[in-house]
C-alpha cells in the first residue's frame, strides 16, 4: 500500500549516457563473482588473521608459561637455600679439602630440624671416569649414604647440591665424602679412599 | 534488464531525487538499486506483491541509508531547508504535465489524489515518514505534536491510503 508512495515523486528522466553504465553494472556477470570473491578473501583473511593471531597467542602462552616455571623453580631454590642459612637448626661446616693434587673446599649446611643438607663444593679435582665422589651421614650406626656427586672434567668447579635425610637415618652426627667407583655408588659401605671425615 | 530500467528508472531516479535533494547522489542510488535488483530479482515473489511497490521499496531504502551517512549536509543545508519549508506544510507535489508520457504516469495520478485526499496534518506526516525516514517520535518533534497523535494519524492516513490503493496494480509488463 504504502509502498506506492514512492510513485509520489515526479519521474526524472536519468540522464541517457547513465543507462549503459548502469546496466553494465547491474549485469556484470562478474558483478556477484566479484562479491563472492571478496567475501572469500575477506573469509580467507579473517581466518588467516584469527588464526595467525591463535598461534601467536598460544606460542605466548606456551612461552610465557616456561618461564613462569623456570621462575618458579628459581624462585623455590632461592628460598630453599636460604631456608637453610635462616633456619635456628642449621650448622654450617667447612673443610678443605685436597683431590688428585688440588685445594679445594666443602660446605655443609645441615638443617637437625628440617632433616635437609646443602653441600658445596668447590675447587675439588674432577672425577676419574669410573669414579664419583660420595657424601656419607656420619651416625651413631656407622656411615649411611647421603648423595653421590660426580664431578666431570666439563662441569664447574663448584657444584651444590640439597638433599633430605632420610627417616630411617638417625641422628646425623657428621659427614664424610669417599671416592667411589660408579657402579659401586650405591653400596652401603665405603669402599674408596676418604677424602674427609668430620664432626657437625 | 533495459526493459526493467526504462521502465522504472525515471520513477527510481525521481524517489531518489526527491530523498536526497542532490543528482549526483541520486544518480548513485539508481545505480545502486539496479545492481541490487538484479541480483535479487529472483526472491521477489509476485505471489506477496508487485514488483513495483518493491523496487521502490528499495530505491527508498537507498536514498535514506545515503541521506543518513551524507557527510556534506553543511552544503546542503540551504537547499535541504529551503525545500522542507516548501513541502512541510504538506502541500501535495504537482505533477510535471510534460512527464506525462513516462509508463506508470496514472499510477502516479492516483497515488497522488489518495495522498491529496488526506487531510493536510494525516498527509504530513505520511511525507515526513516516507521521505525523510524520520521515526515517530521525531516526527512528533518536528512537528510539535505530541507522539500520540501522530501514531494515530500515521495508523488513519496508511488505513485510507490501502483503501485508496488497493485496486493498482503493478503496471509493468
Amino acid at each position: 500500500m504504502t509502498d506506492w508512495l514512492g510513485m509520489i515523486p515526479n519521474p526524472r528522466e536519468p540522464r541517457p549516457e547513465l543507462r549503459a553504465r548502469v546496466l553494465a553494472r547491474a549485469t556484470r556477470p562478474e558483478s556477484r563473482a566479484r562479491r563472492w570473491g571478496w567475501l572469500a578473501a575477506a573469509a580467507v583473511v579473517a581466518i588467516a588473521l584469527g588464526g595467525g593471531a591463535g598461534y601467536w597467542t598460544r606460542a605466548t602462552i606456551v612461552a610465557l608459561s616456561a618461564q613462569r616455571d623456570r621462575l618458579a623453580a628459581e624462585l623455590a631454590a632461592v628460598r630453599d637455600t636460604l631456608g637453610f642459612v635462616r633456619g635456628p637448626a642449621t650448622r654450617v661446616a667447612w673443610v678443605p679439602v685436597t683431590t688428585n693434587g688440588r685445594l679445594g673446599g666443602v660446605t655443609i649446611f645441615a638443617d637437625s630440624a628440617a632433616r635437609r643438607w646443602l653441600v658445596r663444593c668447590e675447587g675439588m679435582a674432577p672425577n676419574e671416569p669410573n669414579e664419583t665422589y660420595q657424601i656419607w651421614f656420619v651416625t651413631e650406626g656407622g656411615l649411611r649414604r647421603a648423595a653421590v656427586m660426580t664431578m666431570d672434567e666439563e662441569q664447574a668447579t663448584v657444584m651444590a647440591m640439597a638433599f633430605d635425610v632420610p627417616d630411617d637415618v638417625g641422628p646425623v652426627t657428621g659427614a664424610a665424602m669417599s671416592i667411589e667407583p660408579r657402579v659401586a655408588a650405591d653400596s652401603a659401605a665405603p669402599r674408596g679412599p676418604m677424602v674427609f671425615h668430620l664432626r657437625l | 534488464m533495459a526493459e526493467l530500467y526504462d521502465a522504472l528508472g525515471p520513477w527510481v531516479f525521481g524517489l531518489a531525487s526527491r530523498i536526497l535533494r542532490d543528482d549526483a547522489e541520486a544518480e548513485e542510488v539508481l545505480g545502486d538499486v539496479f545492481v541490487q535488483v538484479w541480483a535479487r530479482i529472483h526472491q521477489h515473489e509476485p505471489s506477496r506483491g508487485p514488483l513495483v511497490p518493491w523496487v521502490l521499496s528499495i530505491a527508498r531504502n537507498r536514498s535514506l541509508d545515503a541521506l543518513r551517512r551524507r557527510r556534506r549536509w553543511w552544503r546542503k543545508a540551504d537547499r535541504w531547508g529551503a525545500a522542507q519549508r516548501l513541502e512541510d506544510d504538506g502541500a501535495v507535489p504537482v505533477p510535471d504535465p510534460a512527464e506525462a508520457a513516462v509508463p506508470g504516469w496514472p499510477v502516479h495520478q492516483e497515488v497522488h489524489a489518495a495522498l491529496a485526499a488526506l487531510p493536510a496534518d494525516q498527509r504530513r506526516v505520511v511525507l515526513l515518514a516516507y521521505f525523510e525516514g524520520l521515526t515517530h517520535s521525531e516526527i512528533a518533534r518536528r512537528t510539535g505534536q505530541p507522539l500520540g497523535t501522530v501514531k494515530t494519524r500515521l495508523r488513519i492516513a496508511h488505513g485510507k491510503l490501502a483503501e485508496a490503493l488497493k485496486h493498482v496494480k503493478d503496471w509493468l509488463r
